[in-house]
């Protein structure tokens, strides 16, 4: 018995690998590379659980809210959406409609998930939806490349996934409860948000590889910046609308002239 | 806002991101994408990002700045020309940083 065999035979792994095999050595595996795979996303992802914490402390909601918010919300952009709100003492549903707005690009990434994960059991789809961020979906796809979706090697995308999904979830928690209780002494001009920008570029970059990529790219920060007069926060909306079409477009082209291929 | 406010927004915003995130992965299987869509949304991440990050570069002032003359866009630029030339993410960070900072001193 190998040493990871006889580590993955303990009573806390056997519940989430499964008992000892080829099953769960694959499982653990893949969960792992996920991991591994994330490990630089960790900094772009802890830089604006850092920048979403002290902001949502900043609008004086309590400790206990902050750290309910952070913990359960899980979600950046949305959550920086709806602070003002909160701190301007929206309505509940106005609040809601914003996030869900800001949110409506993961709805989106579902869509391209939901080949890889169909066969699965509601309640593990929606942990998985649950779990989706833009980072995760981004090295998954890059891991995946360009084989069709489909049912096929369903374990191992399962559980790189969930590997992703995991570094993100770690960083974000961590950063998150280290940002509300140093909320205080974290100055605006340490321009951590900045930190995120440049940490989200350095893993952007190396997606964008081929022409489609390019397409989608020029045409999503276009659009963006025009759309930015939009209201309730459409903006990415649209331009992922717009940068995905223009990436088919192109590899529509590509595919007819033989250039693609 | 009232702490019962406060309890139903967060409550409410948990919803939100559930349900986004697992719209197509839940009621999806009724929906069938043609093939070129579907193989489409694999380019999505990374228009989402772009789209997220580009404003907040070009629109950080109070108007559109577009010349690498404000620190947020030169220091963006010397990321990811780093991040092309050699592949690895600390030195890229650290050079736009480093322009970051000389481009506000100078500013």
């Amino acid at each position: 018995m190998s040493t990871l065999q006889k580590i993955l035979n303990h009573r806390g792994l056997r519940v989430l690998f499964g008992p000892p095999g080829d099953l769960a050595l694959a499982r653990s595996s893949a969960l792992g590379q996920g991991l591994l795979d994330f490990a630089p996303a960790m900094i772009a992802t802890g830089a604006w659980a850092l920048v979403t914490a002290v902001a949502t402390v900043k609008i004086g909601i309590g400790l206990a809210h902050a750290l309910a918010m952070s913990a359960l919300v899980y979600a950046g952009s949305a959550q920086l959406a709806a602070l003002p709100l909160i701190a301007a003492g929206a309505p509940v549903w106005l609040i809601l409609v914003t996030a869900s707005i800001v949110n409506l690009r993961f709805v989106i990434f579902s869509a391209g998930l939901l080949p890889y994960f169909r066969d699965l059991g509601l309640g593990k789809r929606l942990l998985l939806g649950y779990l989706t961020s833009d980072l995760g979906y981004l090295l998954a796809v890059r891991r995946w490349g360009d084989a069709a979706p489909g049912p096929q090697d369903r374990t191992s995308r399962t559980w790189y996934f969930l590997g992703l999904a995991l570094g993100n979830w770690l960083a974000w928690q961590s950063m998150s409860v280290l940002g509300i209780v140093l909320a205080d002494r974290v100055p605006d001009r340490w321009g951590l948000d900045f930190v995120g920008i440049l940490a989200l570029i350095t893993i952007v970059v190396p997606s964008i590889t081929d022409m489609p990529s390019v397409a989608g790219a020029l045409v999503a920060a276009c659009v963006a910046i025009v759309a930015q007069a939009l209201p309730l926060k459409l903006a990415v909306l649209v331009a992922v609308v717009a940068g995905v079409a223009a990436a088919i477009v192109i590899e529509n082209a590509r595919a007819r002239t033989g250039a693609g291929a | 806002m009232s702490e019962l406010g406060l309890d139903l927004a967060i409550a409410g915003l948990v919803l939100v991101t559930l349900a986004t995130r697992s719209f197509f992965l839940v009621i999806g299987h009724r929906v069938k994408l043609p093939l070129s869509v579907q193989q489409g949304l694999r380019y999505a991440p990374v228009c989402a990002l772009v789209a997220l990050v580009v404003p907040q570069l070009v629109l950080g002032g109070p108007a559109m700045h577009l010349t690498v003359a404000n620190p947020r866009v030169g220091a963006a630029l010397v990321a990811g020309a780093l991040m092309l030339w050699r592949r690895d993410m600390l030195t890229a960070m650290s050079g736009g940083m480093a322009v970051f900072i000389a481009l506000r001193l100078i500013a």
